[in-house]
């Protein structure tokens, strides 16, 4: 082994020097994350205030890691807390469970609970974990409230709630570009996705 | 049923009207097929169908009132809310609406002040749209408590108010719910009496008899 | 009973299957039986067909041509070819479900049916893909309640009639009704006349949509959500069959389990939504002991402590000084630990389940039983009973439901009961002359025609102000002049029977045999010596302990101080008596006066089995766990009895049931397999088989087709009074019983009215009063008095008045009412804020009461 293989040995290294970084100095620099990032979740509300959650279990339900806890309520009738007559009264995501697969986002009639870009929590303790209705539930501008054991940096509070089904849930393809949603507090009516078909993609939604 | 308690100090039927009641009650062999003459007679009294009505008419035939009221509410000629002393039907199927029955409506609409299915402020009229009144012949038409009139113009129409509100048709248009035949008695020996269908054995008793 | 008919049935193809079905079954039913199931909505196999929805339209060939008829309404025939899966039917399945959905709203996210709804599943099996309706639905105000227990919710429905049919046909209460045509028909109430049924909840349960929910479960849980177990109600002692559902450790709902013997799928609102009494906040999760500090404290303790003040306070008292009171309320298996703790650890027969409220344990151990179904099917059932609808409401609609066809109800009641109006002939009787009234009317022409036919008694307490003695003579006429007849008794609490069964009353041993020297060998082979000196009932043991003579009372579930139709000799019986130790799951008024509380498991919360009136033995589901630290009783009986150095030798459920196999003579053969073979339950005493077989006695595989023939033959064998089974020579007797003689009635008091005391359904004790949308409806709280009778006293209706008896005086409010028979008053026995106890003495054969205007 002689001097020359040490240097053969740093072939790539000087190969590589000069090279375009691909190494981001996380967390102080963040890369865009995809559209449809599994982050954790946020309830929505509609743009009057209202809560879209009228506490129907089905994320619960369609949970494969039976980590969401819900359960519904009469509506008062003077304040009412959600349109219409239930509403989710308890609502809880165990974070040491979820396995972000979305399947509650798909389920949910009502668009309320979507999934945001934010994963960067570390908690100390079984109860942080549980993130309760009061912890979910976006504020009244809209955007996710920040818990203290969450890393957030500038923007990652913006269209935080991901992404929604791009066409009508019966798949047909006439409705693809067609927003079957309400609009929501902080955001107003989001403009869908481009749906699977050739004829739809090269169209705008509208 | 008929000893009726101090306590119950409420009853809707008037004395007369009580009396024609039981009359009508007797004539059934189940009492609850007195439900609808006896729904007749409430309207007849009240002009409509109130609450009171129904309760007691549901104590005279053994059913609960919501039974009277499921009952009664089935039967478009039963009115359950106020209505005026002249129900005017006017008809608005084919042969009528291409008479003119739509113009007709409005102009009813104009002259009485009020729009379809409301009463007049006077309590006189009510005015209500109406499916086929079977003179498809004499289109358009119209009902005033369920008498016709016939190729009703606009000023036929101004006319039937003004004779209706002066009175000068009372002889022939009685007030709503009056209904002759709830007032027929039946003389005992012609009555079809209490008997149960399957008892029947001869023609009913009301067709002359023969050599009578 | 014949099933063996079936063979010879008619021959009808099913989607090209030949099957042979019964004359007379109904299409749907048969191709459910050859395994096709046609959607419906409106067909309930417990009601009339009605065919209105149409969803079960079949093609149908009677040889003219397959042609849609609806299966709910067509019998089948010899030789008829039926298509359930036609494109015809297909067509039509299809577009009768996009018709209801035109106006269904599609807010099943928030529907408590959303999940187990008929209306969803048959769309997703039989609907159309997409409905062609896109204009706007029909709006109505939802839900609007109406009742305090229902919400009705008229955008859902589909007009099925289901709980119309409900109310009308099987209820009797039809004040739900269509109103309205076309377009605008609609389910509704009379205006301030809500649908105040006691079977409310049932159309609940039957509506194929969410139109009508429980305002109980109300948006509690989704059905994806909870678990379940089959059970059987305890409320009352009918025993109607349910599913117990909960949600996260908590009761949510019961549902009523269609069985042919009880139930037939109905429940009482009492017993449905009696799970809020279980999750009440008051429950008792610890034990107390009385303060030494303070008398008038119980202070919350550890198990131990309570345990050993228990045992000191047991001990304290020797057989004689001891009274175990109550264990009607508890599973067979608790009642029998406790009844074996009482004969062997506490050496005593001072044992009663009953709270002088019931009837004589042996009478009704040695009467001929029947069956509900004997009554329902009988030619005359003879009511000598309570309030039925108030009591056993499922045994007043399976009564209710056989007068509507040949059986003829004929009662003889003190005032009028929620079945007057079905019998065929209601006689009254002036309170304390029941038997002689039951000896005129049995003599004459209606007991001719009862002797006749098949008869079945109810035997109760028709007014808990007359002494038991009356009902006794009574039944003794009814058994000289009936001889055929058998009987059913109307006993009210849970598990009353099986306490009996098990041995929870003085001079009884488990499985109904007599604690005389006759059952000394027998029962000393199981439990060791017992004493065999009769012990007091429960009335007997407060006169005691009321004058010293009782040292420590043991209150197993029971509150003599509500119960007890004489409040005054309870108040000097408690203040007589120097410890009592209760064991309950509430701080009932006599819980608070104990010195040792014991909190125990209540329903859901302990499996078991349970003994209806029938003497049918069915299986308790557990479901949840108690609140604190809650023991079964029979856990307490076994701690207990080592802190008394004894052991009762019972370790587990199954243990004691086995245990109850061998010692209760009949129980015998009733096997663990097959209890939880059939949801039916298992009537003991079974049967003697005719050639024992011995692997069918030790197997305990016994099949449910065996546990039906018993079923069948049952009745007969009882009738012979027979529960001797030959296989041991050793087993004792039953238990005797005979009638005492009729007394004359005591002399009419002109000045005074003679009280009839009811219970009502919802009442004052802690299953209504601790279940939240119960409570409120326990409100009847009134004195009834024939308005003549008023008249003549100068009282107003409505006013409040002074009730006076030997006993006490108390205010009421009183009320005419018509139906009440002059010179009777009626009350409820326990109502919110009155009592009927207070006014009764239990030494009196009747209740004289005086009203005077205060």
């Amino acid at each position: 082994m002689g001097m020359l293989d040490y240097v053969r040995g740093f072939k790539v290294t000087f190969e590589r020097l000069f090279d375009e970084r691909v190494t981001t100095e996380y967390p102080k620099e963040k890369r865009p994350k995809p559209e449809r990032f599994h982050g954790r979740h946020v309830l929505n509300r509609h743009e009057d205030g209202m809560e879209k959650c009228i506490g129907c279990e089905l994320c619960a339900g369609v949970c494969p890691a039976k980590c969401i806890y819900v359960r519904g309520s009469d509506n008062p009738v003077e304040d009412p807390v959600s349109p219409g007559e239930r509403f989710g009264f308890v609502y809880e995501i165990n974070y040491l469970r979820c396995i972000h697969c979305d399947m509650c986002v798909e389920a949910c009639p009502t668009q309320a609970i979507t999934e945001s870009k934010l994963f960067e929590f570390s908690f100390t303790n079984r109860s942080d974990a549980i993130y309760t209705k009061s912890e979910l539930v976006v504020d009244d501008e809209g955007k996710p409230r920040k818990q203290p054991w969450e890393l957030w940096h500038e923007g990652d509070d913006l269209n935080t709630s991901g992404w929604m089904r791009a066409t009508s849930s019966a798949g047909r393809v006439e409705y693809e570009g067609v927003v079957g949603w309400s609009g929501e507090l902080g955001h107003g009516v989001r403009s869908p996705e481009v749906g699977q078909s050739a004829t739809a993609s090269s169209e705008e939604g509208a | 049923m008929a000893a009726q308690s101090d306590e119950t100090q409420m009853s809707f039927f008037t004395t007369e009207n009580r009396r024609l009641a039981d009359v009508i009650v007797a004539r059934y062999p189940k009492r609850r097929s007195a439900t609808i003459p006896l729904l007749h007679l409430a309207q007849e009294q009240h002009g409509w169908i109130c609450d009171d009505a129904m309760i007691e008419i549901a104590d005279l035939v053994d059913a609960t009132p919501a039974e009277v009221k499921g009952t009664g509410t089935f039967y478009e000629m039963f009115k359950f809310h106020p209505v005026g002393k002249y129900v005017v039907n006017i008809c608005g199927t084919m042969s009528c609406k291409l008479m003119g029955a739509d113009e007709l409506m409005n102009h009813a609409e104009q002259k009485l002040g009020v729009a379809v299915g409301e009463t007049t402020e006077d309590g006189l009229f009510t005015l209500e749209h109406a499916e086929c009144q079977a003179a498809c012949t004499e289109a358009p038409t119209l009902q005033v408590n369920y008498r016709h009139e016939y190729r009703v113009t606009t000023d036929d129409f101004d006319r039937l108010v003004d004779d209706l509100t002066a009175g000068r048709r009372d002889g022939d248009i009685p007030a709503h719910g009056t209904l002759a035949r709830i007032r027929q008695e039946i003389p005992a020996n012609r009555a079809v009496g209490a008997v149960p269908p399957e008892e029947v054995d001869g023609p009913p008793a009301w067709l002359p008899q023969e050599g009578a | 009973m014949s099933n063996e008919t079936a063979s010879e049935g008619v021959m009808v193809t099913i989607n090209g299957m030949e099957i042979s079905v019964q004359p007379g079954d109904l299409v749907i039913d048969a191709a459910e039986r050859a395994g096709a199931h046609i959607p419906r909505f409106c067909y309930h196999p417990r009601m009339s067909s009605v065919g209105v929805c149409r969803q079960c339209l079949v093609d149908i060939d009677t040889g003219r041509g397959p042609g849609l008829q609806p299966s709910c309404m067509v019998p089948v025939s010899e030789g008829m070819v039926v298509d359930t899966e036609s494109e015809g039917v297909k067509r039509v399945q299809e577009g009768i479900l996009e018709l209801l959905l035109i106006n269904h709203p599609l807010d099943c996210p928030v529907c408590d049916k959303g999940g187990e709804c008929p209306l969803q599943d048959q769309t997703l099996t039989f609907g159309p893909v997409e409905s062609r309706f896109i204009e706007e639905k029909r709006h109505y105000e939802k839900p609007i309640a109406i009742s305090d227990l229902v919400y009705l919710d008229r955008e859902r429905c589909v007009l099925c009639d289901r709980c119309t049919r409900f109310a009308r046909e099987v209820a009797g209460d039809p004040l739900i009704h269509f109103m309205q045509r076309g377009n605008q028909t609609q389910v509704l109430t009379f205006p301030d006349d809500p649908f105040n049924s006691y079977f409310s909840g049932n159309t609940v349960q039957i509506c194929p949509v969410g139109a009508l929910t429980a305002k109980p479960y109300r948006f509690r849980a989704r059905p994806w959500d909870l678990s379940e177990v089959e059970s059987t109600c305890t409320t009352c002692s009918v025993g109607c069959r349910i599913n117990v559902q909960s949600s996260r450790g908590e009761l949510l709902r019961y549902q009523g389990v269609d069985i042919d013997s009880v139930n037939h799928g109905w429940l009482c609102d009492k017993g449905r939504f009696g799970f809020e009494a279980v999750n009440s906040d008051e429950r008792l999760g610890t034990p107390f002991v009385r303060s030494d500090s303070n008398p008038d404290e119980l202070v919350g303790t550890d198990w131990n402590t309570a345990l050993e003040a228990a045992a000191s306070a047991l001990k304290a008292a020797s057989g004689s000084s001891v009274g175990v009171i109550g264990g009607a309320r508890l599973s067979n298996e608790n009642a029998y630990a406790w009844s074996k703790f009482a004969r062997t650890v506490l050496s005593t027969d001072n044992v009663d389940a009953q709270l002088g409220d019931g009837l004589c344990a042996e009478m009704v151990m040695s009467l001929p039983r029947a069956t509900i179904d004997d009554a329902a099917t009988a030619d005359h059932v003879l009511l000598l009973a309570p309030d039925l609808k108030e009591e056993l409401p499922v045994l007043y609609l399976r009564l209710r439901g056989a007068s509507q066809g040949s059986t003829k109800l004929i009662e003889l009641a003190p005032a009028p009961t929620g079945l007057t109006r079905y019998t065929s002939a209601a006689h009254g009787y002036r309170p304390g002359e029941m038997g002689q009234a039951l000896d005129e009317l049995l003599g004459g022409a209606t007991g001719d025609a009862m002797r006749s036919g098949r008869t079945v008694v109810v035997i109760g307490r028709p007014s808990l102000a007359d002494s038991p003695g009356e009902v006794e003579a009574a039944v003794g006429v009814a058994q000289r002049l009936l001889p055929e007849a058998t009987f059913l008794p109307a006993l009210r609490r849970g598990n009353v029977l099986g306490a009996l069964d098990m041995g929870l009353a003085p001079g009884v041993l488990p499985g109904r045999i007599a604690n005389d020297g006759s059952s000394q060998a027998w029962i000393d082979t199981h439990w060791g010596s017992i004493p065999t000196e009769r012990g007091m009932d429960t009335i007997a043991m407060l006169e005691a302990a009321a004058s010293g003579r009782l040292h420590t009372l043991l209150l197993i579930g029971a509150d003599p101080l509500a119960d007890v139709p004489d409040r005054d000799l309870v108040e000097r019986a408690f203040a007589g008596v120097a410890k009592i130790v209760a064991v309950d799951t509430f701080a009932t008024a006599s819980v608070k006066r104990a010195d040792v509380v014991l909190p125990t498991t209540a329903f859901a919360e302990s499996g078991g089995t349970t003994t209806n009136l029938e003497g049918r033995i069915s299986t308790l589901g557990r479901m949840v766990t108690g609140p604190g630290t809650v023991r079964d009783d029979w856990t307490i009986a076994a701690e207990l009895a080592w802190r008394l150095d004894a052991d009762l030798g019972l370790e587990s459920l199954p243990g004691i049931w086995a245990e109850i196999e061998a010692v209760a003579p009949s129980h015998a053969r009733c096997s663990p397999s097959m209890l939880s073979a059939d949801s039916e339950g298992v009537l003991v005493p079974l049967p003697v088989v005719a050639v024992p077989e011995p692997d069918e006695i030790a197997d305990d595989d016994a099949d449910t087709s065996e546990a039906d023939t018993s079923e069948a033959e049952v009745d007969e064998e009882q009738a012979e009074g027979a529960a001797a089974v030959v296989e041991a020579p050793s087993v004792p007797a039953s238990v005797s019983w005979s009638a005492p003689a009729l007394v004359d009635p005591p002399a009419v008091d002109g000045y005074a009215l003679r009280l009839v005391a009811r219970r009502r359904l919802y009442d004052a004790a802690v299953h209504t009063s601790q279940a939240s949308s119960l409570a409120a409806l326990a409100d009847d709280s009134t004195l009834r008095v024939h308005p003549a009778e008023l008249g003549s006293l100068g009282v107003e209706s409505g006013s409040r008045i002074n009730v006076t008896t030997a006993r006490a005086t108390i205010v009421l409010q009183v009320t005419a009412d018509e139906s009440v028979p002059r010179g009777v008053a009626s009350m409820g026995f326990n109502q919110p804020g009155i009592s009927a106890a207070e006014l009764i003495d239990h030494r009196e054969p009747v209740t004289e009461i005086r009203i005077e205007t205060r």
